[in-house]
């Protein structure tokens, strides 16, 4: 081993200087390696093995939490959403759940099957486009045409419904803020189902494939005590064989009323991460069907709030399934049209925590395969 | 299954697509057709109309000049600024309407939702790009211009698959 420290040099008192080994090297994936997003992970290589991984999140901290103390229960809708911008009305629901509760107001039942739609079709959206980068991380370049293709149509619905392509900001404390134009059922209902048939064929180019199958299975296993220990939420923590899905565990708006089923795999390698997404998205077009039969044809949309509404002395908690895993608020009210303290519980944070174990003894190379599985969004994880 | 059979039924799932017609819109040429003239609120019933959250539509003859919209966007984007216009309408004392600032708007539609004089929509038009920031602030005069949109395709589901027509 080479002499780190030149014996003549004279070091400044006090300086630390760390007596690297010559066989481990440390590099920086990121922060502007598109295949690592807006955050860096530190990796510590000995040949083309991982002996140790540090995520770094924190490059697209924008303070939402803080800008939520200074703006009323209404304006802060549309900032809150900007963490997932895919993903918006779920990151967007537990926040809208906890105003209601604490202005006590009652939501319309059509309004709560509307919410139900829009929510699992952001979901879809969201899924593909997790789905398309995952499979460019992987140089599948079909993977990633397919996805941003077919997510247009659920985005058209989207647009009809809410009025925008992302950033929808269409939930709001009471219901939603318009009702779905005319014919809207027959519309959503035809390329719900078209979309479904496509998303069905992925199974052949990607999840059947056996190029895939080498890279991703035996990658990263999470193991089920693992996944519980570490407190993972949402997809990462289901691909570990543990049925756990807030829809039916603790059912809000009118899940209790659809029939929702969780996908659950054993295995817990990149395979099953990467898998369970997508068993989700053929579980939301279910959802979506039922809800477009069950939802009320007439009714109000939108109960009447105060232009601006005070919330109760109290603090409040909800959470919900998003498209990662459980997505939850906290909010402490203070009889102010402000809430006090805001708190966003976010799962692609969690899910991040499982980044250094997943990553260990694994090759260099099947660093994005782990990673991307992870269903983290690093925007969502820095808020 | 084996890996060569795997691979051919990939490479198969492909090759049916060579049949499948192309699902791109191709934009400058077609454009998407949307619901109705753009998102409006009715503040009787206190229910928006669903539509598209594009450019404004300032109608004149019903702005009273109450500021709202502006005090609306103040907590989001600060893109509403009161500015004075001609003496002209009778219900606006102050005369001053809102002027738009799209280098910093949203597109929320929150300051549509405030308005309790069916005086600010929004309308179809998405094609504001401009070459200077001035270019992208509009004025009373400008928001009162209805906008003529080009509106031909929509998804259209058949048995070759789905593409915009």
């Amino acid at each position: 081993m080479a002499e780190q420290v030149i014996p003549t040099k004279k070091m400044p008192p006090g300086l630390q200087v760390e007596n690297v080994d010559d066989r481990i090297m440390t590099l920086n994936v990121g922060p502007q390696h598109p295949g690592s997003g807006h955050m860096r992970i530190i990796v510590k290589i000995d040949g083309d093995y991982i002996v140790d991984a540090d995520p770094d999140p924190g490059y697209v901290h924008r303070g939402e939490e803080k800008m939520a103390e200074s703006r009323n229960y209404i304006t802060n809708i549309p900032h809150l959403e900007r963490p997932v911008i895919h993903d918006s009305c779920n990151i967007l629901y537990p926040y809208i759940l906890g105003v209601e509760d604490l202005v006590g107001i009652e939501v319309p039942e059509r309004a709560k099957y509307v919410r139900v739609i829009a929510a699992e079709l952001n979901r879809c959206i969201y899924i593909q486009y997790w789905l398309a980068i995952y499979g460019i991380f992987l140089g599948h370049s079909t993977m990633f045409m397919w996805p941003t293709g077919d997510r247009e149509l659920l985005i058209d619905l989207m647009e009809k419904i809410t009025g925008a392509r992302v950033t929808h900001a269409y939930f709001i404390p009471g219901g939603v803020r318009n009702d779905v134009p005319a014919n809207f059922e027959d519309v959503c209902l035809r390329q719900v189902n078209y979309f479904e048939k496509r998303i069905k064929e992925y199974a052949d180019i990607f999840y059947d494939n056996p190029i895939l199958k080498a890279r991703t299975e035996d990658t990263g296993v999470l193991s089920r005590e693992d996944a519980i220990r570490l407190g993972t939420t949402g997809s990462v923590l289901r691909a570990s064989g543990v049925d756990y899905d807030l829809r039916i565990k603790e059912p809000y708006d009118v899940y209790d009323e659809l029939d929702v089923h969780t996908n659950v795999l054993k295995e817990g390698d990149s395979y099953a991460r990467s898998k369970i997404p997508w068993l989700d998205m053929l579980e939301s077009c279910n959802i979506i069907r039922q809800a477009l039969e069950k939802m009320p044809k007439s009714g109000s949309i939108r109960k009447k709030l105060k232009p601006n509404p005070k919330g109760r002395n109290d603090e409040v908690y909800h959470r919900v399934e998003s498209g990662r895993g459980s997505a939850g608020c906290h909010i402490i009210s203070r009889e102010k049209p402000e809430p006090y303290r805001l708190k966003l519980s976010v799962s692609s944070f969690r899910n991040l925590i499982a980044l250094p174990y997943l990553l260990k003894g694994e090759k260099l190379g099947n660093m994005p395969a782990v990673y991307w599985s992870l269903n983290y969004w690093p925007v969502e994880a820095d808020r | 299954m084996g890996t060569a059979t795997g691979i051919i039924k990939a490479l198969n799932s492909g090759i049916k697509h060579l049949a499948v017609k192309r699902f791109t819109l191709r934009y400058p040429e077609q454009k998407l057709k949307f619901v109705g003239d753009g998102y409006q609120f009715d503040p009787a019933s206190g229910v928006a109309i669903a539509g598209l959250k594009g450019r404004h539509m300032l109608f004149h003859d019903h702005c009273t000049g109450c500021q709202l919209c502006a005090i609306a966007c103040e907590g989001v984007a600060e893109a509403i600024a009161m500015v004075k216009v001609p003496n002209t309408w009778d219900q606006n004392k102050k005369s001053i309407m809102p002027q738009i600032d799209y280098g910093k708007c949203v597109f929320c539609g929150l300051c549509v939702d405030a308005c309790p004089f069916y005086a600010l929509y929004m309308s179809n038009d998405y094609e504001l790009s401009s070459f200077t920031k001035e270019g992208l602030i509009y004025t009373p005069a400008q928001l009162q211009v209805k906008p003529q949109v080009q509106q031909d395709s929509e998804i259209i589901i058949d048995k070759r698959g789905a593409r915009h027509g």
